[in-house]
C-alpha cells in the first residue's frame, strides 16, 4: 500500500503579518574581568592617604602651635590637594578620550546610518577645524558614504598633518643624534622626542593625554605599529631623500643611527595616528 | 607547488599589508537563484562585520573573531559591479520584491580584515579581498565542449532535438537542416539563417520547455562586446563545404572557451558554487529532470579537470604559470526553504547523486540552501496523519499558506516517483529582513556553504 501523503497547498483562513526571522543566539564570550588590581588600589591608598593624613596631622600640629600658622598650613594643604585632584581629573579625561576612540570604532562599524552619522558628528566636535563637512555628512545617507566623506576629508588632512609632524620630529632626531656626544644620551633624547611626537599627534586628533594617558597611548601605539609595517618601506625612500640634502648629509648622514632614528620618527607618527584615529584604514 | 607559491605570496602580502585576492565563481542552471545568493552573501557578511549573528558557522570557524567587511571600490575593473544595496533594499521593502534576473556578468568584491589570534593578536589583521564572480551558468555548459569534436557534438545535438517531447519548437530548425543539400556551399546567408534558427530554438527550449542543457551556452549569454563571426554556427551532420565552415567556427568557439578558462578573470577561480533548482525540475517532469541531470553531470565532470602536463608545457612556452585548478566546488540545491527540514537532507543527497560527489570529499560538497528564507517549518495534520510542511506568505496574498510539494527522493527518481504529483513551487515572499537588511538576510545553509568555500581563506 502506498503511504506517501498527497501534496498540498492550503491557505489559512486568517491573514497574518510577514514572517520574521528568529535571530540565532550566539554564545556570548565571557567578558574579560576588568576589575581593579588590589595592588594598585593599595598603592593608590598609600600614595594619597598617607600624605593626606600626614598633612592633616601637620596642620593640626600647626594650629596647636599658633592659629595663624595653622591657617597658613591648611591653605597650603588645600591648594596642593586641589592641584593633585585637578591633575587626576585631567588624567582620567585623557584616558576617557582614548577609550572613546574604541567606542567610535564600534559605532563606525555598526553599519547603521543614523549611528554612524551621530558618531561622525560627535567625533568632528573634537576637531572643529574640520566642521565644514558637517552639511555633506547630513546628506550622506549610507554608512559607506559617511565613512568615505570622513576618509577623504578629516582623515586625509590628519594624515597629512601627522606626516608633517613626523618629518619635523625626524629632522630634530637627526640633529639630536648628530649633536649629542654619547650614545646613551642619544637614546634618552630620541626617546623624549618620540614621546613628545606621540602627544603632538594625539593633540592633533583632539586629545590631551596626561601622564597615564600618554602611557596608555604608548601601549596602543606599539600595538598599532604593526599595521603601519608597510609604511616602513615607503618611509625608507622618503627618509633617504630627506637626509640626502647636502646640509643634512653633512650634519647627520655620517652619524651612525641618525637615519634609523629619523625613519622611526616617521613610522612612530603614523602608528600614533592609527592609535588615535577611530577610522580604520580603507 | 603552485599552492606553496600561493601560500608564500599570501604571507608576503600579509607582511607588506597588501590584499591578496580570493575569487569564487557563482554559477548555475537557469533561474537557480544566483542574484539572491550574491545578495545574501554580501548582506550577511556585512552584518557579521557589524557584530550580528548572521552566519553562525562562519563565526565558529573564525573562533568569534569579528572580521571587518566593506564593499571594495570598483577601481578600474571592466566588469560591472554587483549592486548589493539595491537588491537588499528590494528584499527589505514592504511589500518585498525579488531581485530582477541578471543578464550580464557582474562582480561582487568585498574587503575583509580578519584579526589574528593568540600570540599574533597584536599584529595587523589579515587583509584579504573576496571576490564573487557571477559566472554565467550558460557558459558552464560550454566546458564539456572542450572534449568534443564538431561531428560528435552535431550528432548528439540533432539526435536530442529529434527526441524532444515538445517537437513543435524544433520543427523550423530541423526542417532547415534536413532541407540543406548534401553538398551545400559555405554560404554566409545559409550560416546566418541556420544560426538564427538554432539560437531561437535554444531560447524557446529554455523559456517554454524549461530545459537547462543548452549548448553552446554563449549563444544564450553572449560575452560583452560585438559578437565575432565565429560565433555564428549550428549543428550539422554532413561532409559539405558548409559543414567544414561550421566546423572551423566551432573550433574557434572552443578555443575561445579554453582561452576564457585561462584568462585572469574567469580562469583564476579559487572556488566555485554551482546552483540548481532541483525542486522545480522535479515538478516539470521526467524529461526536464533528465535534462537538468545531464546538464549537472556534464558540468560536474567538466569541473573535475586538473592541470595536465600539456597545460604546464603550454604555460611555460608562454612564460606564464599554468592556470589554477579550482580548489573547492560546492553544488547547491536552491529553494530548500520550500520543503520541510526533514526533507532537506534528501535534497542534498539527491544533488550528491546527480553530481557524483564522493562522500567525505574535501574538494567538493553538496548543500541544500535557501539564500533568502521565506518560510518556517510546521506540521500539518491530514486525515489524522502528521505531515511535515512549510508555512509562508505567497506574494500578493495576505493569508499564509501551508505547503508540501511531495516527497523529495534521496537519489535519482525511479518510475514509481513519476507516478505521483510534485507541486510547482509557489512564489513565497521573503521573511522580513532584520533592520532592513543591516542585520543580514535570513537564510538556510548559506553559512555552511561559505564556511566550506572559505576553508583555505580563513
Amino acid at each position: 500500500m502506498d503511504t506517501t501523503p498527497e501534496p498540498f497547498l492550503l491557505l489559512e483562513p486568517d491573514t497574518a503579518p510577514r514572517l520574521e526571522a528568529v535571530t540565532p543566539i550566539l554564545p556570548a564570550a565571557e567578558p574579560l574581568s576588568r576589575g581593579w588590581s588590589p595592588a594598585l588600589i593599595g598603592a593608590a591608598t598609600l600614595g594619597l592617604g598617607i600624605p593626606t593624613l600626614w598633612g592633616t596631622w601637620l596642620v593640626g600640629a600647626l594650629f596647636d602651635r599658633w592659629n595663624a600658622l595653622g591657617w597658613a598650613g591648611l591653605v597650603v594643604l588645600l591648594i596642593g590637594l586641589s592641584l593633585i585632584g585637578l591633575g587626576i581629573g585631567r588624567e582620567l579625561r585623557g584616558l576617557a578620550a582614548l577609550r572613546r576612540v574604541d567606542q567610535f570604532r564600534d559605532e563606525f562599524a555598526s553599519g547603521e546610518t543614523d549611528r554612524v552619522q551621530r558618531a561622525a558628528r560627535r567625533w568632528l566636535e573634537r576637531l572643529p577645524q574640520h566642521s565644514e563637512i558637517v552639511p555633506a555628512l547630513a546628506a550622506a545617507d549610507t554608512p559607506e558614504s559617511v565613512l568615505a566623506l570622513l576618509r577623504s576629508g578629516p582623515v586625509q588632512a590628519l594624515r597629512d598633518a601627522t606626516d608633517v609632524l613626523g618629518r619635523t620630529a625626524a629632522l630634530q632626531s637627526v640633529a639630536i643624534v648628530a649633536a649629542t656626544p654619547s650614545p646613551a644620551m642619544d637614546v634618552l633624547a630620541v626617546g623624549w622626542c618620540g614621546v613628545r611626537l606621540i602627544r603632538q599627534v594625539a593633540a592633533l586628533h583632539g586629545m590631551r593625554p596626561g601622564m597615564l594617558g600618554t602611557l596608555a597611548l604608548l601601549r596602543k601605539t606599539a600595538l598599532a605599529a604593526a599595521t603601519v609595517a608597510a609604511a616602513e618601506i615607503a618611509v625608507n625612500a622618503a627618509t633617504h631623500a630627506m637626509v640626502s640634502h647636502p646640509l643634512l648629509r653633512h650634519l647627520g648622514g655620517d652619524v651612525a643611527g641618525a637615519g634609523v632614528a629619523a625613519r622611526r620618527m616617521i613610522v612612530l607618527a603614523r602608528a600614533a595616528a592609527v592609535a588615535c584615529s577611530p577610522i580604520v584604514r580603507g | 607547488m603552485v599552492a606553496t607559491i600561493l601560500g608564500a605570496s599570501r604571507l608576503a602580502s600579509d607582511v607588506l599589508q597588501r590584499r591578496s585576492t580570493f575569487r569564487i565563481g557563482v554559477t548555475g542552471l537557469a533561474r537557480a537563484g544566483k542574484t539572491a545568493l550574491l545578495s545574501s552573501l554580501a548582506a550577511n557578511l556585512l552584518a557579521l562585520s557589524a557584530g550580528r549573528p548572521s552566519l553562525p558557522a562562519v563565526s565558529d570557524r573564525l573562533r568569534r573573531r569579528r572580521p571587518q567587511v566593506t564593499i571594495a571600490p570598483a577601481a578600474a575593473s571592466g566588469i560591472p559591479r554587483f549592486e548589493v544595496a539595491s537588491h537588499v533594499a528590494a528584499l527589505a521593502a514592504d511589500p518585498p520584491q525579488w531581485p530582477a534576473r541578471t543578464t550580464a556578468v557582474s562582480l561582487l568584491a568585498l574587503d575583509i580584515d580578519v584579526p589574528r589570534e593568540g600570540l599574533f593578536a597584536p599584529l595587523a589583521p589579515q587583509r584579504r579581498r573576496l571576490e564573487f564572480l557571477d559566472y554565467p551558468g550558460e557558459w558552464l555548459l560550454d566546458l564539456p565542449l572542450l572534449g568534443q569534436s564538431f561531428a560528435d557534438w552535431s550528432e548528439m545535438a540533432l539526435r536530442r532535438l529529434e527526441t524532444l517531447n515538445n517537437s513543435e519548437i524544433a520543427r523550423a530548425f530541423l526542417g532547415f537542416v534536413r532541407g540543406l543539400p548534401l553538398g551545400a556551399q559555405a554560404d554566409e546567408a545559409l550560416t546566418l539563417t541556420g544560426h538564427r534558427l538554432y539560437t531561437d530554438l535554444l531560447r524557446r527550449m529554455r523559456d517554454e520547455a524549461g530545459l537547462a542543457f543548452l549548448q553552446p551556452g554563449r549563444f544564450l549569454m553572449p560575452p560583452p562586446g560585438a559578437p565575432p563571426p565565429w560565433m555564428e554556427f549550428f549543428p550539422l551532420s554532413s561532409r559539405s563545404p558548409l559543414a567544414n565552415l561550421l566546423q572551423a567556427r566551432f573550433k574557434a568557439y572552443v578555443d575561445a572557451v579554453r582561452r576564457d578558462l585561462m584568462s585572469p578573470m574567469f580562469g583564476d577561480l579559487d572556488g566555485l558554487v554551482v546552483l540548481a533548482d532541483l525542486l522545480s525540475a522535479l515538478h516539470q517532469g521526467e524529461a526536464a529532470f533528465a535534462d537538468a541531470r545531464s546538464a549537472l553531470a556534464a558540468a560536474a565532470d567538466a569541473l573535475r579537470w586538473d592541470r595536465s602536463w600539456t597545460d604546464w608545457l603550454a604555460a611555460f612556452a608562454r612564460l606564464k604559470l599554468p592556470p589554477r585548478a579550482i580548489n573547492r566546488v560546492a553544488f547547491a540545491a536552491t529553494k530548500a526553504d520550500h520543503i520541510a527540514a526533514r526533507q532537506r537532507g534528501n535534497l542534498a543527497a539527491l544533488m550528491r547523486r546527480l553530481t557524483h560527489v564522493p562522500d567525505g570529499s574535501a574538494k567538493s560538497a553538496t548543500f541544500a540552501i535557501a539564500s533568502v528564507r521565506c518560510t518556517e517549518d510546521v506540521v500539518e495534520t491530514l486525515a489524522g496523519r502528521p505531515v511535515s510542511a512549510v508555512r509562508g506568505r505567497i506574494i500578493g496574498e495576505p493569508r499564509p499558506a501551508r505547503f508540501y510539494p511531495g516527497e523529495v527522493p534521496d537519489g535519482v527518481p525511479d518510475d514509481l516517483f513519476w507516478q505521483h504529483r510534485f507541486l510547482a513551487l509557489p512564489d513565497f515572499e521573503p521573511m522580513r529582513l532584520p533592520d532592513a537588511g543591516r542585520g543580514g538576510i535570513p537564510q538556510l545553509g548559506i553559512d555552511a556553504l561559505i564556511a566550506f568555500l572559505l576553508t583555505d581563506f580563513l
